[in-house]
């Protein structure tokens, strides 16, 4: 048979594995500095533990499987809730507030025909029993720092709040079913149906002049102010106190120019119950990563705490690296290292690696052959150890200057700025 | 998926326009909004054209609803027939008007057994559909179990060759279905051209997309008028 991968998975080869694991260590190093740890969760979750965050989303996004128990099992579908519910039994008796990051694989089921891919990798944080503007404040800078630190130039954060529609549902005081197709229609992003909804009979006309304004609310501090206004006029001018500080704290911290204010944010999970933040890239048709602030979801794991965080997509913000170049450089090998005599390619490898020396080995192989290793495996030299010293090699493959004592710097290591110099 | 960052010419909205019995009214409505459309009228065989801010592609019209969400198209106007069959993540944001159809149920009028008979019996109907998960959906709200079976078009003949119990199709005045011998029996959903646009592109182009999508259903408000009164 000829192997292939299931529809959906793929092998990751070297150079591309090199760049997303550059991309991940960078914005791995943003969430380290604000003090955030490493945690992992198994690959699976029971279904029931996921339903009762996700909710009915889960139906079409869950990776399922029956193990030999009957168990209803799922591939996590995202790591918020996983850490929920890591928080919830395993910290229980901790006391808090959290700093969760990660970096790894999450799961979605998809129809064929679609080319979706059925695992992602995901870097995000959660910071878990916080709650107000200076937790919101943490996730969102967060967000900013580690998509720059990525290298990404171009791109903006939306955030804005749950509370405000739900603020206007109650509002409006119509049945409940009601209130529940406003927010369908909002997770849909159907603004069609909101419009129709907003007009429907027995809606306050304060309310339905604010359901058809509100999702369309783009822009800096004034569109808070305006979103302000609009609320008031509904009787619910206090939902966006929070969001002001929240504002004022990024303003603070340098990030304002980065940030959008958006109240037609939408993140297709409904168990967001305050902030909502989703991060966009030109021409890239999806968002590159998303979060939110969820502080029913421990509760339902009945360890209610406040809790926020949002995950980064690997893949999405790859392609939006390419589009823009600026995908990780990757630094090349320092040497291969051949010669027949074995114990010398050993004790000359050790030290030049103690060196700070990236090297692989080529026991056995010298002269051209061992050039066209090193041209093969894009290393910066092509060595050769011998008893007592190690000689370099001219691109004919002729012995040529033996390396200094003490071993000299890696030759790789001045290649970033060489790159640098290049690109300018 | 791998999303496609499609490259385009910078500062281009693209935007996909049905091919089929929405083509002319979508071309008249961005006429009447003031778009410059170009060739788009009369496209002979391009299948891309190109003017000053904009790049129209003329597509099928059930594959709209995946150029839009996976971002190959900025915007588009689909039909909601169209854009609920594909259950895609597109933004609705504006209802056109135009392109009216409604879906029915429908059943051959001298059934030997009616249809509930054999519900009743049997505890589930056939269905034909060009649209299985409209269908699905339908009677799933009806706890009504269904076997839907998937065609690509004539689905009026599924009940007449013993295919199917039941259709649910596509109709503008009910003819087809008539001169088949068919009845309408249950209203599935209303559908019109919707104005939608990549969930992203809102927000990266908002400007001009939410512009534009004001523009559009002016103009179909006007038009709209225009039509009733003449």
């Amino acid at each position: 048979m000829r192997p292939v991968t299931p529809r959906g998975f793929r092998d990751v080869l070297f150079q591309e594995a090199a760049e997303r694991e550059a991309a991940s260590a960078a914005i791995t190093a943003v969430f380290d500095a604000w003090g955030y740890r490493p945690v992992e969760t198994p690959v699976v979750e029971g279904y029931a533990t996921l339903e009762a965050a996700v909710g009915k989303a889960l139906e079409t996004t869950a990776f399922r499987l029956f193990d030999m128990d009957g168990s209803l099992l799922a591939l996590r579908p995202e790591m918020t809730v996983p850490l929920a519910r890591l928080a919830a039994s395993r910290l229980a008796g901790e006391p808090g507030p959290h700093r969760m990051r990660y970096v790894t694989e999450v799961f979605r089921e998809q129809a064929s025909l679609r080319g979706q891919a059925r695992q992602f990798t995901q870097a995000g944080v959660e910071l878990i029993g916080a709650a107000g503007a200076a937790a919101d404040a943490e996730v969102v800078a967060l967000l900013v720092e580690a998509l720059e630190a990525a290298g990404l130039g171009d791109f903006t954060v939306g955030i804005g709040t749950v509370r405000l529609l739900r603020g206007l549902i109650d509002a409006a005081r119509m049945p409940e079913a009601w209130g529940r197709g406003v927010t369908d229609a909002a997770h849909e992003r159907n603004l069609v149906e909101l419009d129709r909804l907003s007009a429907e009979d027995g809606v306050p006309d304060a309310v339905g002049e604010a359901l058809r304004r509100v999702p369309r609310l783009r822009g800096g501090v004034d569109v808070i102010d305006a979103a302000g206004e609009i609320a008031a006029l509904c009787g619910c001018g206090d939902v966006l106190t929070e969001f002001r500080e929240l504002y004022a704290l990024l303003d603070a911290a340098g990030h304002a120019a980065r940030v959008t204010v958006d109240f037609g944010v939408m993140r297709s999970f409904d168990y967001y119950t305050g902030l909502v933040l989703e991060a966009y890239a030109p021409g890239l048709g999806l968002s590159l990563g998303g979060g939110g602030r969820y502080d029913r979801v421990l509760a339902e794991f009945d360890a209610p705490a406040p809790a926020a965080g949002f995950a980064v997509g690997i893949e999405r913000l790859m392609i939006a690296l390419a589009e823009q170049g600026a995908t990780p450089c990757i630094r090349p090998l320092d040497a291969v290292l051949g010669g027949g005599d074995a114990p010398a390619v050993f004790s000359a490898a050790r030290r030049l690696r103690e060196a700070g020396w990236r090297v692989r080995l080529a026991v056995g192989r010298d002269g051209l052959d061992l050039v066209r290793e090193a041209e093969r495996v894009q290393a910066e030299e092509a060595l050769v150890a011998e008893a007592g010293r190690v000689v370099r090699l001219d691109r004919a493959g002729e012995p040529a200057l033996p390396l200094e004592t003490p071993t000299p710097a890696p030759p790789a290591a001045t290649w970033g700025d060489r790159e640098r110099g290049e690109r300018r | 998926m791998m999303a496609s960052a499609a490259r385009r010419e910078s500062g281009r909205l693209r935007m996909a326009v049905p091919k089929g019995a929405l083509f002319e009214g979508t071309v008249d409505l961005l006429v009447r909004a003031g778009v410059d459309i170009g060739e788009l009228a009369d496209p002979g065989r391009q299948l891309v054209i190109g003017t000053g801010d904009m790049e129209f592609i003329i597509a099928r019209p059930t594959d709209i609803p995946v150029y839009v969400a996976y971002g190959g198209v900025d915007v588009a106007i689909a039909g909601k027939d169209v854009l609920l069959e594909a259950g895609l993540e597109v933004t609705e944001l504006a209802d056109l008007g135009f392109g009216e159809c409604r879906f029915v149920v429908a059943e051959p009028e001298g059934a030997a057994r009616s249809t509930e008979e054999l519900y009743r019996h049997l505890g589930v109907i056939r269905v034909a559909t060009k649209y299985p998960r409209i269908a699905e959906r339908h009677f799933a709200e009806r706890g009504i179990q269904v076997e839907v079976v998937k065609l690509h078009g004539n689905i009026e003949l599924a009940p007449l060759i013993g295919l199917a119990d039941q259709i649910v199709d596509i109709t503008a005045s009910g003819r087809t279905l008539a001169e088949n011998r068919l009845r309408i029996t249950d209203e599935v959903l209303a559908s019109t051209a919707r104005f939608v646009a990549n969930p992203v592109s809102v927000k990266t182009m908002s400007e001009r997309v939410n512009g534009l999508a004001a523009r559009l259903a002016e103009a179909a408000a006007v038009r709209a008028e225009g039509e009733r009164d003449s």
